[in-house]
């Protein structure tokens, strides 16, 4: 492979990255060649010692996904991170996804009723009063806000649990990804190492 | 198998042979990588990967040096973090090394002194 080839290759594997992040993974290459070539070799060596373009590339996207999701806790940091470690591999996708979809549908459910909880308090502040509720007008509106005191309670607490969450599936994936599938062997015999290994483990 | 524990050995010590190296002298990537790739046969590649990871957990930090020739180069320098994480993983890993030895010695001595019944006994007590 040459350089050209090499660095394309890379390029293609980071496109999702910020721009500004792909183009500095790009340049630590770049200097790798350089200094390779200054050093007295070919180019095809230099590809060669570097190893699959394509899996350097999903191990530093997936690097970069955890950095963002450390820096900016919100959905989109989260489905980005979750989706980065998932493309690594390393995961068991089959044994873990039923369990996955089952904690991230529990977790969805719970955030509907939240919600509900929410908007039927606000209801209840609002149209209590005037609706004849048992206890007069002040009853109603304690009720009404003790209701949407609840929900913003368990919208929190969600919350923290959905980022523990998050945080568990990184932890395991970068775990297992550190162990299990370095990029060490050349690309030919990954895909049988990866499973070879993730089933005897 | 072998070659299963040689690599995973060889991706977990990875991170200690940086921060060693770095302990030591500042460094660039390419230097990092090819002294490693002389010592323990590791892909190149992969030093990137690791010097961001290391990087984003705060073991290192990066200056830009000016070159004689061509574009400034990007040092890396250990941090307080690194440091500490240096020294952590050391007395980890001379424990274990110590432990593996302590195991394999007795295992030689066995293999020596008696019978190969022995001997074949021994591999299922080190794997735990």
């Amino acid at each position: 492979m040459t350089r050209a080839e090499f660095i394309a290759r890379l390029r293609s594997g980071l496109v999702g990255l910020p721009t500004a992040t792909a183009a500095d993974i790009v340049a630590d290459y770049e200097t790798h060649f350089a200094d390779g070539l200054a050093a007295g070799r070919t180019e095809a060596e230099v590809a060669a010692a570097l190893g699959d373009p394509g899996r350097l590339a999903r191990e530093l996207k997936a690097e970069a996904g955890i950095q963002r999701w450390r820096q900016e806790k919100n959905p989109s940091a989260a489905a980005a991170a979750v989706f980065a470690v998932l493309g690594l591999g390393a995961i068991d996708i089959l044994i873990l996804l039923p369990i996955l979809m089952g904690v991230v549908g529990t977790i969805f459910g719970f955030f509907i009723a939240a919600i509900a909880l929410f908007i039927s308090g606000g209801g209840v502040m609002v149209a209590g009063p005037f609706a004849g509720f048992p206890g007069g007008p002040f009853a109603a509106i304690l009720m009404g806000l003790g209701l949407m005191a609840g929900a913003v309670f368990i919208g929190a607490l969600l919350t923290i649990v959905t980022i523990w969450l998050v945080n568990g599936v990184v932890w395991y994936a970068r775990l297992h990804y550190r162990l299990l599938k370095p990029a060490l062997e050349p690309q030919s015999d990954t895909l049988s190492e990866g499973t070879s290994t993730g089933g005897s483990l | 198998m072998t070659e299963t524990i040689e690599i995973q050995l060889k991706k977990g010590v990875l991170g200690l042979c940086v921060l060693a190296l770095l302990n030591r002298a500042d460094s660039y990537a390419y230097e990092i990588a090819s002294r490693l790739s002389d010592a323990i046969d590791m892909g190149e590649g992969t030093i990137y990967p690791l010097m961001r990871r290391m990087q984003s957990d705060g073991q290192v930090e990066t200056y830009l040096v000016e070159s004689s020739s061509g574009p400034s180069r990007k040092y890396y320098r250990l941090t307080d973090a690194g440091r500490t994480a240096l020294a952590a993983q050391t007395a980890e890993w001379s424990a274990f090394t110590q432990a593996v030895d302590a195991v394999l010695a007795s295992d030689a001595n066995t293999i020596q002194a008696s019978a190969p019944q022995a001997a074949e006994a021994q591999p299922e007590e080190t794997e735990q």
